[in-house]
């Protein structure tokens, strides 16, 4: 065989060079945004006649993956106090198997078989084809209020139930002000309140940075253009939209700098709480500085990555040594909730953690493995990308809900500091609960827990 | 084992998504009739459609040539399984497109295209242990063409029948490309993603 190889190759070589040269590339728009070819208002009433029946789809797709039951976990609060943190296994298992008979499969076995739970799946965004910003209601209820600027869209809703997403509006915590504890007074910050809650407490370059991530500007479907599914021309949409009070509300839209658009997946809004310990920014694209994001944000990630729209848009060029510097230094302030039991090494302190919790801290850093990855004297993260290759348990390339179900391929290891504040989970959102999560991580790396080891190690990343 | 996963892949071609398409009505044809309001009677197209299946069509054609040709001309015996399967698989796809095309009024090519034919002919220059390797890595690269175009088709098309189709298809297609590889893999040692 290496013989046979070794004599192939040159001739093999010459072959391919001489190939593609000179053949028809693929049609243009396999990369490039087109341009409507029919008019906004005839675009409007076939989305507004279809939407009933989109909502539908994905409706059923959620309940035939999960279930969406509001069950609270008994004594477990978000860090603002004002939300349940969710419990239970909510992904559905596949008729017949159970989480210990998937563990004794091989993943070859898994996917042939076609066992792996779907919910375990990419999460497709409520309409795929057309893609962009989807925001709660209670979003766009609140900053409607307070600015009157209204993100609701004629083609989609939000998907997800509230109790399964972050509470409202989230706390925030200042790495300059500790001693203050929840700087927000309960309050969602936006362009028409920030100056009055955070005055005495930032300095004026940091006020001028959270001014710019209030401020919207034209984005995706929200803009002036008949490129947009909103009513009237829009103002656009904030940084903070999504990054409610720095942290986040379920919000999501598709990852803009990756794939094309046929190929694009769903993105929840990470919070940004802790961005001054991360070296590498966003799921794919491990841009290197909160510089450096923050900037190609505005600039493209917000018009569905094409700098070509975000021309015509009307894109926004924070200049990089005034206004962005600005914007990176009001986020990088902003702190993890607290942790009261964990001392400076990350590590529980046994004196305040209890039996379970310390258990689920050993499986964590041993049996689990999750401490590879999610080290706890970084943040829980470790400034890497890894990737998972859950396509070792399906196969690729079913289409559900019009999305081409991919392999991710390497996705940036998201801090677990605050986690049971940021339901719901994974890059896309597709885990509801920190269960799901142990259960999903448990199946991926092969680390068998049992039962009892499993509820230890969930008790753990609720102290987190 | 090549049989085996043949057959899973045909199976394959069966199973679909049942839910309708719901793309983007911006890119939809100015002229579209609707079935009723928010959906395209049947067969209603845009360009995204007519385009598709001229480009799928010329691609499955070609398989079918170019797939006959290695089923004779291969050395490996593997090769010529492959080839085997892309006679069959793209076969019977093309037959359904011509159906929804014909169905639609959409011209579909009926001989070999410019690049193709070129291929066919740099092909033909080879032979042995050298054409297995060229004719599998020539597979390879159309095989990911196709599977953008059947993605391409699945998010811009409007006629849900070929979008179905191009559903249907899209795993049958990531199949091929994922033995195509394995296939590189063994002939030339060449690195794959996830062993079988
Ligand atoms: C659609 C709502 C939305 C808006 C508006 C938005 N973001 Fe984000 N943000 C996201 C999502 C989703 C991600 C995850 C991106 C990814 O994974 O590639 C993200 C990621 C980030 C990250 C990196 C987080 C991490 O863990 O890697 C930073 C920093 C950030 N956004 C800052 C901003 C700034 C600054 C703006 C305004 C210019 C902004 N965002 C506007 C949704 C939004
Ligand atoms: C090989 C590295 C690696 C190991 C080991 C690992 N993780 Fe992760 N973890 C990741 C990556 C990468 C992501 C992001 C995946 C994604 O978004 O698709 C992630 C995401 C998560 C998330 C969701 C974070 C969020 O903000 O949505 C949780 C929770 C989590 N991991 C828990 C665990 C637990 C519990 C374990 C141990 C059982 C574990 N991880 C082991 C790499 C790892």
């Amino acid at each position: 065989m290496p013989g046979r190889r070794a004599s192939t190759f040159a001739c093999v070589a010459g072959l391919l060079l001489a190939g593609p040269a000179g053949a028809d590339p693929l049609p243009p728009d396999t990369t490039y945004r087109p341009l409507p070819t029919m008019p906004l208002s005839r675009v409007r009433a076939i989305d507004e006649a279809q939407k009933p029946e989109v909502m539908t789809r994905q409706r059923t797709l959620l309940e035939s993956r999960y279930d969406l039951a509001d069950r609270p976990r008994d004594g477990a609060m978000m860090s603002g106090g004002t939300k349940p943190v969710q419990d239970g296994v909510r992904v559905k298992l596949p008729q017949g198997a159970s989480w210990e008979s998937l563990g004794a499969l091989s993943p070859a076995e898994i996917r042939d078989q076609d066992l792996l739970p779907k919910g375990f799946l990419p999460l497709p965004h409520v309409k795929q084809a057309t893609g962009g910003q989807v925001f709660p209601q209670f979003a766009i209820d609140e900053i409607k209020a307070q600015e009157q600027r209204d993100l609701t869209r004629f083609d989609v809703d939000f998907d997800l139930p509230d109790h399964l997403v972050s509470e409202f509006p989230p706390p925030i915590f200042l790495t300059t002000q500790p001693q203050l504890g929840d700087a927000s007074r309960g309050e969602l910050l936006t362009i028409s309140n920030h100056y009055e809650l955070f005055n005495g407490l930032l300095t004026p370059v940091q006020m001028e940075g959270l001014r710019i991530l209030l401020t919207p500007f034209p984005q995706e479907e929200f803009n002036q253009t008949e490129d947009r599914k909103t009513v009237e021309q829009h103002r656009g949409v904030a940084c903070l939209d999504c990054h409610s009070n720095f942290h986040g509300n379920a919000g999501f839209h598709q990852s803009p700098d990756i794939r094309p658009q046929a190929n694009r997946f769903r993105l929840d809004t990470p919070s940004l709480r802790g961005m001054f310990n991360q070296q590498i920014h966003g799921s794919k694209r491990s841009l290197r500085s909160i510089e450096d994001f923050t900037e190609f944000e505005q600039h493209t990630a917000y018009f569905n990555g094409d700098h070509v729209s975000a021309a015509r848009k009307g894109e926004h060029i924070p200049d990089r040594s005034h206004k962005v510097a600005f914007m990176a230094q009001m986020q990088n302030i902003i702190d993890f909730p607290p942790a009261p039991q964990l001392d400076p090494f990350g590590r529980l302190d046994p004196a305040l953690a209890s039996e379970q919790e310390l258990a689920g801290e050993a499986i964590f850093l041993g049996k689990g493995r999750c401490a590879d990855c999610h080290d706890p004297m970084t943040a829980f993260m470790d400034n890497q990308m890894h990737d998972l290759k859950l396509e070792r348990f399906y196969k690729p390339g079913e289409v559900v809900n019009d999305m081409v179900t991919l392999p991710d391929g390497p996705i940036k290891t998201f801090t677990l500091r605050g986690i049971k504040d940021s339901p719901p989970y994974l890059h896309d959102g597709r885990l509801m609960t920190l269960a799901d999560t142990v259960e999903f991580f448990n199946l991926v790396l092969g680390t068998g827990l049992t039962g009892d080891e499993k509820e230890d190690l969930l008790a753990y990343l609720l102290t987190l | 084992m090549i049989r085996t996963a043949a057959i899973l892949l045909v199976a394959g071609l069966a199973t679909g998504p049942a839910a309708a398409q719901m793309g983007n009505p911006a890119g939809m044809g100015a002229d579209t009739r609707m079935a009723e309001p928010g959906k395209p009677a049947p067969h209603q197209t845009n360009n995204t459609d007519r385009l598709f299946a001229q480009l799928a069509a010329a691609g499955g054609l070609a398989e079918v040539d170019l797939g006959e040709m290695a089923r004779d001309r291969a050395d490996a015996q593997e090769v010529r399984d492959f080839a085997e399967m892309m006679v069959r698989d793209h076969g019977d796809a093309n037959a359904r497109l011509a159906e929804l095309a014909e169905a639609a009024h959409i011209p579909l090519p009926q001989e070999l295209d410019p690049d193709h034919q070129a291929l066919r002919d740099r092909l033909e220059g080879t032979e042995g242990a050298a054409f297995d390797l060229a004719y599998i890595r020539a597979q390879i690269v159309e095989h990911q063409k196709t599977a953008q175009l059947l993605a391409w088709e699945v998010n811009a098309g409007q006629d849900g029948d070929i979008q179905r189709l191009a559903a249907d298809l899209l795993p049958v297609v990531l199949g091929h490309l994922e033995r195509a590889q394995a296939l590189n893999g063994e002939l030339s040692g060449a690195g794959v993603r996830i062993l079988p």
